[in-house]
């Protein structure tokens, strides 16, 4: 009997990761620091982390769990508090995680390389694999297992660090992961305002939002969860409309499981053009009114 | 404050060429510092600056073509004091779990500490593990995407960006740091900055063997091509016809 270990921060990439646990392994075990997961995994460990604790320093405990249970295979969702557990737990194994990983094979990971300029094919040397996932490579709907879930106690390492402050980010109310179609605007928009344009095009296709890098990290129109590319999103939507936006590399990596690309854009020579199905040359000032009065 | 900071020399992916089989070139790349170090280093620098009598010494792992003169310079002239370098084809494309162990030796070797600061990821493989690793061969706190910190009375007070929330900590020291892009920007290092970085400490040796490989790698590859249409309009009808089409 092969096991799964799952350690999971947010509801989500638990039931996501658990769900991809199924395929690599018989039993699945799940530990979460976040909120307690019931129905995702065949047991299911939660530790409540105090209010002047990180998470991160939850590793005693889950390294605890990790030397009752035992497992083949490490899946870590991919957020920085579920990364410091993975590297923990990995560093106690002599492993290293294979992260943001895409695929499973028969023990081979697959993963991006230099932002997508390569994709790497890479197993694990030792006796346990550790991979890392982000949001979307498996199906958080197909996730089954007990209802029961095992309350562990957080045990504080040595020298812990103090949580003293914590204030959320502005709430999100992007969804690209589920999204049918996605809108994606780049460095082409001139100025916040015009962001309206894309915005009453998404409003006619359904669409969700969303932006290359700069848009999110340069500039702060967008929340960073809109942000589609290497270290963003990656999206799978039925039809994603890149416009104002050049297509590096790093954004295309984000947006090449879309069926179908389209690209607007001022540039007849930008990249994208060589990436999309379907591509308008134009000012995105005229063309995405005259599109979006002709859908 | 004794700082020490990690930086990784890869291949600058510009230089990147695919060969005929679909493997990805990197023989003529020529080196650099990962972009996301040049983040560390600077944020090494300046909590440096903002606690007198500070030092900064940058600690790196690499393979031997690692052992660059423009690159060490570069390194050096961005308010880092001396550098501590192991440049070895034996320590070439190391896992986290092996970068950590030799990091923990040049560590070692660069005297006393109080922070080791590392950047948000590698450009290579952007895995986020090596600080953490590093923590744990060390047996010391770690903290990551930290956007800010000050030095107060043998802790870090920092702040992380998290995916959903800014938390506010105090990191006892010794402790291992991984800081976020958004913590400092990288200076411009000026034409004096690196002459009198060539006149700085370069600690460079070669490794005591090959480390054992806790991940192996099978392939590196061009990505597959997308096909696509490729279908260009210049009538907005059709156009929007075809995107209607596609939903």
């Amino acid at each position: 009997m092969s096991k799964a270990f799952v350690i999971a921060e947010t509801e989500n990439g638990a039931r996501e990761l658990c769900a991809g646990a199924r395929k690599l392994a018989d039993e699945v075990v799940l530990v979460s620091v976040g909120a307690p997961v019931s129905g995702a995994a065949d047991k299911s460990f939660h530790i409540d982390v105090p209010a002047g604790n990180i998470a991160d320093d939850a590793y005693v405990t889950v390294n605890k769990i990790y030397d009752a249970e035992g497992g083949d295979v490490v899946l870590g969702e991919q957020t920085l508090r579920a990364l410091s557990l993975v590297g923990r737990l990995a560093a106690k194994l002599g492993a290293a995680a294979i992260t943001g990983v895409s695929a499973v094979e028969g023990g081979v990971a697959t993963s991006m390389y230099f932002g997508g300029t390569g994709v790497r094919e890479a197993k694990a040397a030792g006796d346990v694999a550790v991979y890392t996932f982000g949001p979307g490579v498996f199906d958080a709907s197909e996730a089954t297992g007990t209802d029961a879930v095992e309350e562990a106690a957080f045990e504080a390492p040595e020298n812990a660090v103090a949580k003293t402050g914590s204030e959320a980010l502005p709430p999100s109310d992007v969804n690209l992961a589920g999204a049918d179609a996605i809108v994606a605007c780049g460095r082409g928009f001139g100025a916040e305002e015009d962001l309206q344009l894309a915005r009453d095009l998404a409003a006619k296709l359904g669409a969700e939002l969303a932006c290359s890098r700069p848009l999110a990290e340069g500039v702060d129109w967008f929340p960073r969860e809109a942000y589609v590319g290497v270290s963003g999103a990656v999206v799978s939507p039925k039809v994603y409309v890149a416009v104002g936006i050049s297509g590096q590399m790093q954004h295309m990596v984000g947006c090449n499981g879309a069926d179908v690309i389209v690209a607007v854009n001022k540039d007849k020579n930008a990249p994208v053009f060589k990436a999309c199905d379907y591509g308008f040359v134009g000012d995105l000032k005229t063309v995405l009114p005259a599109l979006t009065a002709a859908l | 404050m004794n700082i020490l900071v990690a930086c990784k020399i890869v291949p600058d992916d510009q230089d990147v060429k695919v060969a005929g089989d679909g493997s990805l070139d990197f023989s003529r790349a020529h080196k650099v510092v990962s972009t996301y170090d040049l983040n560390a280093i600077e944020a090494a620098a300046q909590i440096a600056a903002a606690n007198d009598g500070s030092t900064v010494k940058a600690i790196s792992v690499g393979p031997k073509k690692a052992d660059d003169s423009k690159t060490k310079k570069n390194i050096l002239a961005r308010g880092v004091d001396e550098l501590f370098l192991a440049a070895d084809d034996a320590l070439d494309g190391l896992d986290a779990f092996a970068t950590a162990a030799e990091l923990a030796k040049l560590a070692a070797k660069a005297g006393d500490w109080d922070v080791i600061i590392t950047g948000d990821g590698s450009a290579d493989l952007y895995a986020k593990q090596t600080g953490v690793q590093l923590a744990a061969k060390l047996g010391v706190p770690f903290v990551s995407g930290v956007v800010s910190a000050e030095a107060a009375d043998g802790k870090l007070v920092a702040k992380r960006l998290l995916e959903s929330e800014e938390e506010t900590v105090e990191v006892p020291l010794p402790a291992v740091v991984s800081v976020a892009p958004e913590f400092a920007e990288p200076r411009i290092a000026g034409m004096k900055d690196i002459l009198a970085a060539g006149k700085k400490p370069m600690n460079v040796e070669g490794a005591e063997g090959a480390p054992a490989k806790a991940v192996e790698e099978v392939s590196v590859k061009a990505p597959a091509e997308v096909d696509r249409k490729k279908e260009m309009f210049d009538d907005v009808d059709a156009f929007a016809a075809a995107v209607k089409a596609a939903l």
